[in-house]
């Protein structure tokens, strides 16, 4: 019955508190842009002529389907995330398209028109080696996947497996490759690097081993790249040191040796360190594959060469090239050669792969970005058209993984960005003003010369104004006659500005490939990008903004650090966050790996803040670091703090910064490793306000909050995972006098945790794996009825310890991320956003995660607008805040103020990314969208003319009484 | 420190065992000592570690399975382990290590119900209602898995929209309209200069008070409250006041109805400025 109470009592509150999403808001404010990620192999749909499917598997273990006209996504399936969802290999036959996933251990069936799974094989365990279709008789009937050492035959219709056989000899002998011609033999191709191919041959209707040969070959190193099988079963590889190619007939009755051609006697020759390529098609896998097939030389030299009779002849050179593919369209088998044309163009040419003739009107020409790489990867749709000629489209992927669909003559169809499906960090920079706006603002900011200039200058901004307001007027009315689909506010760089609320902002995106994106928070256009080369593919990337807007004329100004994980080394790239530029400010070299980096308040005298990086000699290199800098340096140096983390010695210290830019050491607390790691360390948001200084009590009595802005929340995990004796450990550090403030342990708890610290609180998810469940944790620190100095903050004189209040409950969904939101002045009630692993944005009240949640509802805490304890916490659909804009294995939350203070604004990364506005209690400082306007009026109205009615009558009826 | 939820919830698993112990025999309270070991054995070599393959049937009841599975998912314990649906409703995760798993079918459209799947060491496996904060109290479902959709999702919450009868039927409109149509009305219904009316008046009013002798419970609150010379033209001032004491007291029971409702506005707006 009570239990009952207290739903009540919390569904009653809960009417007041949610925040939902109205329908008519969708996608009014919000977007979300679905992401693959790098390609690894894509297939077109060439099934049908009108099909406009394109496949598609990534490094993101994703596989979709693709509008081969649009770029949009048909269906998307997200498998999990590592090696246990590695997709090996991508087959497609017909409609179906078949998968092989984590190291060989599934084969799935995919139906690509809608994306339906048709059935999943679960395979022996063994290290994946190569997959392939296998035909009899014009048809493909099976699959054949070839692990380290054993090959399978699946049905592909049912997955049903038809046999399975061990390779013999597979502890000696590499077995990569699987050939069937169609004949009803399956032929694996396996080697002793240094020695001898062997050849197996498989009878298709039960796996006996028909022949087994092996052929000397002491040259050989791999398989995978440098051979391939071409023309009815012909072996043919390629060695870079001894310059030659090997040809062999597998199915030559006696083990004969393998017949060497020197590439002199075709005038060829391998780079030196290059190894070289082979590249063959088989484009029906029941029949042999072509005769035809690419030859690399280099990385920019192409050949086509032709086996015919036993010979080899060239059929075209292709020199320079930086990409070759076969394409096929019914009968046809085409070649596609990118070609440069000049410093930012390429040229894609079509020919014959029979002939190596190039066909007429087939040029496209592909525009490579300025800021983005080289393309590396060339996949071509040919296609016949009802004249008989041939046409085709090719998607082109480049180094920053930048998927471009072009067709004939160069129009470039669709692009996808897919370096963003793999965000590392992002910053939010508001938008520059108008020139008006400047103007006016450029007013105040000069000293007066005089009263007559000034007032001449305020008309004559007065009248900048009105004249922009005009044009303003005039272009509403020119749209109005306008239809309204043709209506669209393009976003181009040009027209950037601030709007009146500062709702719309630049995202600066940082991706692990190293690209950066400036894109358009309301709309999710891409509006700049930028590629930096040379980055490592394990970089740390730290995003900085030390100049705002704000500055006019100053542009402003970001610092990436880019740090190498293994080195630790880090280098500085400054640039324009609006428009994308690198700045041409000159950067301080760093010689030793960087170990933190500290943004200080301090500005120098173009307005940007001075960002200090600590080396591990505890060396102080500022940035920028001119005269001015340093002297402001000098003379607060015995108040800047800053903090180091050694996680593998389980070592936290504190430093000061003395006047010569060196440091001292002035705490170290140390948490032993044998018992516990540290996981995470997080200091408050540095543009965070509080409003209130405390709380009013039942009583009307003020519990003040232990606001310290150096306060750190370490956390740690200990190395013991039995779940028995696991736990969870909380620390609440003092950042400049390393005081423990507070040290809480939760027992038979483990990680992953997730937290927010903020304000005078912390809240932290665990897995409680006791009971298998998520428990999320607030604590709340209090300074208690009395603040002990109420106007300024020091750590150095703090004698008593706060009040800590603590409280925890079940959450019944797994988590992936926690964020808490973030207005203007702090003014509106907070809200915790939760990721979710299904995709999910759950906000979250914070008023639910309140330590002084009471047991028994009294006046007192009824006075306060308690919730009354419940150990669930309740997940309502209606709290999410991206309703079924689901996105995929969520990395990320930012929260970013806007010039509302009831609007904080979202963007959340993963896979995909999401942009929308949340408004933790409602909408209070705007009229609200349905803000009844005929209402207000007919009530207005109706109001007025009764009074002048009622003034009427009562003119009348004095009138009349004057009479009698 | 130790959490609230912890030492509750601790308390609802010891009475529960003992319940289960006393009606189910031993089999259950083997099946979870067996979770308890295993439960941590996740990152063993494949060898010694069993792995199996959890399936079970989605359904949504009216709508083909080609239009909802290609978005859906199925989920174990968040996305540790992923499975997806046939075209005939069917799933399968594989290779799934022993342990206490929370089973979802992630799909932006419609809801189903978790479901929790233990796997012991052996490689046997249950499938039961989850319940969070009695994680050990076992009601069986069955295995293979039925998951049938429970309805779509609600993310919207419908706007407030403005109807007359709404505002009309407001208990503060109510209260001062009925008023002011009695106080403008009544006299201009009831003529009380024509002296035919006022006697058909007085005859209805004896009418109704047919028993004399009963004092009316009105007469006596007003002759409580007003000098007793009053007692002229006690018929039409004791139902002037009956009717009044109706209203009074409507609007008193409306005022109580309204109150909580005002009183939760004004505490949402000291939510807002907190």
């Amino acid at each position: 019955m009570a239990w009952l109470v207290v739903r009540l009592a919390i569904s009653l509150s809960l009417l007041y508190t949610a925040s939902a999403v109205f329908e008519d808001q969708v996608g009014k404010f919000d977007w979300r842009e679905q992401f693959v990620g790098k390609v690894r192999f894509a297939l077109f749909d060439t099934h049908s002529q009108a099909s406009k499917k394109l496949l598609v598997a990534t490094d993101k273990n994703v596989f979709a389907s693709l509008n081969s006209r649009t770029g949009d996504l048909f269906w998307r399936h997200v498998d999990k995330t590592g090696p246990e969802g590695h997709i090996d290999a991508l087959l497609m036959y017909g409609q179906d398209a078949v998968v092989v996933v984590g190291n060989g251990r599934l084969l799935r069936s995919w139906e690509t028109t809608v994306g339906g799974l048709k059935w999943e094989a679960v395979l022996d365990t063994g290290s994946f080696q190569a997959a392939a279709l296998i035909g009899v008789q014009d048809f493909v009937k099976y699959v054949a996947v070839l692990k380290k050492s054993a090959i399978s035959l699946h049905d592909l219709s049912s997955g049903s497996q038809i046999w399975v056989e061990n390779l013999p000899d597979s502890d000696t002998v590499q077995y990569q490759t699987i050939y069937s011609g169609g004949n009803g033999l399956v032929f694996v191709l396996g080697f002793v690097p240094s020695s001898h191919i062997v050849i197996v041959e498989y009878k298709i209707e039960d796996g006996e081993i028909m022949k087994k040969k092996s052929v000397e070959a002491a040259w050989m190193s791999s398989l995978e790249n440098s051979c391939a099988v071409i023309s009815s079963g012909n072996l043919l590889c390629v060695d870079q040191i001894t310059q030659s190619l090997y040809t062999l007939p597998l199915q030559s009755a006696e083990p004969t040796e393998m017949r060497t051609i020197h590439l002199q006697t075709l005038d060829l020759e391998v780079a030196s360190g290059f190894q070289p390529v082979l590249t063959s098609t088989q484009p029906n896998p029941a029949q042999p594959p072509l005769a035809e097939f690419f030859l690399q030389l280099s990385p920019d030299h192409h050949i086509l060469l032709q086996l015919k009779d036993d010979l080899i002849a060239p059929l075209r050179d292709f020199n320079p090239s930086y990409l070759a593919a076969f394409a096929t369209s019914g009968e046809k088998t085409f070649a596609a050669v990118m070609t440069p044309k000049n410093d930012t163009a390429c040229t894609i040419n079509l020919f014959s792969a029979d002939t190596g003739r190039r066909h007429l009107d087939t040029t496209i020409i592909y525009h490579m970005d300025p800021n983005g790489g080289k393309p590396n990867r060339l996949y071509v749709h040919a296609f016949l058209k009802k004249d008989d000629s041939v046409g085709y489209r090719v998607m082109v992927q480049t180094e920053d993984l930048t998927l471009t669909f072009l067709q004939q003559p160069g129009r470039v169809v669709w692009m996808r960005e897919e370096a963003l499906a793999d965000v590392v960090t992002m910053e939010m920079v508001d938008l520059p003003l108008t020139g008006t706006q400047a103007e006016l603002e450029g007013e105040f900011g000069k000293k007066a010369d005089g009263l007559l200039p000034m007032v001449l200058k305020r008309l004559s901004s007065q009248f900048i104004l009105l004249q922009a307001w005009m044009a303003h007027l005039w272009k509403l009315f020119y749209d109005a006659r306008k239809p309204r689909s043709s209506v669209k506010n393009e976003v181009t760089i040009d027209t950037l500005s601030r709007d009146e609320f500062n709702l719309q902002k630049m995202m600066v995106m940082v991706t692990a490939s190293g690209k950066l994106f400036g894109i358009d928070s309301k709309s999710g256009t891409v509006l700049w990008k930028q590629y930096l080369e040379d980055i490592q593919p394990n970089s740390i990337f730290k995003l900085i903004v030390q100049r705002t807007t704000a500055h006019f004329p100053h542009p402003p100004q970001c610092t990436l650090l880019i740090k190498n994980q293994d080195t630790g080394l880090g280098s500085l790239y400054v640039f324009n966050p609006i428009f994308g530029k690198k700045s041409h400010i000159s950067v301080p070299a760093l010689p030793r790996p960087v170990l933190q980096t500290l943004l200080l308040p301090v500005i120098d005298q173009d307005y940007a803040k001075v960002l200090l990086l600590i080396d591990d000699q505890y060396k102080v290199t500022a940035f920028p670091s001119t005269k001015n800098v340093l002297q402001q340096l000098q003379d607060t140096a015995s108040s800047i703090f800053f903090y180091l983390v050694d996680s593998s010695q389980g070592k936290l210290s504190g430093f000061r910064l003395r006047m010569d830019l060196s440091t001292e050491l002035i705490w170290e607390v140390v948490i032993p490793t044998e018992v516990q790691k540290i996981v995470a360390v997080k200091g408050k948001r540095a543009n965070e306000h509080v409003h209130s200084q405390g709380r009013v009590m039942g009583d009307r009595s003020v519990l003040y909050k232990y606001l310290n802005p150096n306060l750190l929340a370490v956390i740690t995990e200990s190395t013991d995972i039995h779940q028995e004796r696991s736990f969870v450990g909380i620390f609440l550090i003092d950042g400049v006098t390393g005081r423990i403030v507070h040290e809480a342990v939760q027992r038979k708890a483990r990680g992953p945790v997730h937290f927010v610290h903020s304000e005078n609180w912390l809240v932290y998810v665990y897995w409680n794996s006791k009971f298998r469940r998520n428990e999320f944790s607030v604590l709340e620190l209090f300074e208690g009825a009395e603040l002990y100095n109420s106007t300024v903050f020091s750590s150095l004189d703090r004698p008593h310890p706060p009040q800590v209040l603590q409280q925890s409950y079940i959450f019944p969904a797994p988590i992936s991320t926690l964020e808490a939101t973030l207005t203007e002045k702090g003014i509106t009630s907070r809200h915790l956003l939760v990721g979710l692993p299904s995709g999910n944005i759950l906000s979250l009240p914070k008023m639910f995660l309140d330590p002084r949640r009471p047991e028994m509802i009294s006046e007192q805490s009824r006075e306060e607008n308690l919730i009354p304890y419940a150990p669930e916490m309740p997940i309502r659909t209606e709290w999410f805040i991206n309703y079924n804009q689901t996105v995929s294995r969520v990395r990320g939350i930012y929260t970013a103020p806007s010039g509302l203070e009831s609007t904080c604004l979202v963007v959340v990364y993963g896979l995909d990314i999401y942009q929308t506005r949340v408004f933790p209690s409602k909408q209070f400082d705007v009229l609200k969208d349905d803000y009844d306007y005929v209402l207000i009026s007919s009530v207005l109205f109706g109001l007025f003319f009764a009074t002048m009615i009622s003034k009427r009558l009562a003119e009348v009826k004095l009138l009349n009484r004057a009479w009698r | 420190m130790e959490t609230r939820v912890g030492s509750r919830a601790c308390a609802c698993v010891a009475l529960l065992l003992f319940a289960l112990h006393a009606c189910l025999g031993h089999e259950h309270i083997k099946l979870q000592e067996d979770e308890e070991t295993s439960e941590d054995v996740k990152f063993r070599s494949p060898g010694e570690d069993v792995r199996v393959q959890v399936s079970g049937r989605a359904l949504v009841p009216g709508v083909r399975t080609q239009d909802w599975i290609s978005n859906a998912r199925v989920l174990l314990d968040g996305d540790t382990h992923v499975g997806f649906i046939r075209e005939d409703g069917g799933f399968s995760v594989s290779d799934v290590p022993s342990g206490s798993y929370v089973l979802e079918i992630s799909s932006p459209t419609y809801r189903f119900q978790p479901v929790r799947v233990d796997i012991t060491a052996t490689g046997k496996m249950r499938a039961r209602v989850v319940d969070y904060i009695r994680t050990a109290e076992v009601i069986r479902l069955p295995y293979p898995l039925q998951m049938r959709c429970i309805g779509r999702h609600s993310y919207f919450i419908p706007r407030e929209t403005w109807i007359w009868s709404d505002f009309l039927m407001n208990p503060m409109v109510l209260m001062m309209v009925l008023p002011l149509l009695i106080v403008v009305l009544l006299p201009k219904v009831m003529n009380s200069s024509d002296p035919e009316m006022k006697r058909e008046m007085e005859q209805s009013m004896n009418m109704l008070n047919s028993n004399q002798d009963l004092p009316d419970v009105s007469e006596i609150v007003t002759r409580f409250f007003s000098p007793p010379k009053s007692h002229g033209r006690a018929g039409g001032g004791a139902r002037a006041h009956v009717g009044g004491a109706h209203g009074v007291r409507g609007g008193a029971s409306n005022v109580r109805g309204g109150a909580p409702r005002r009183r939760s506005k004004i505490n949402t707006a000291v939510t807002y400025s907190e």
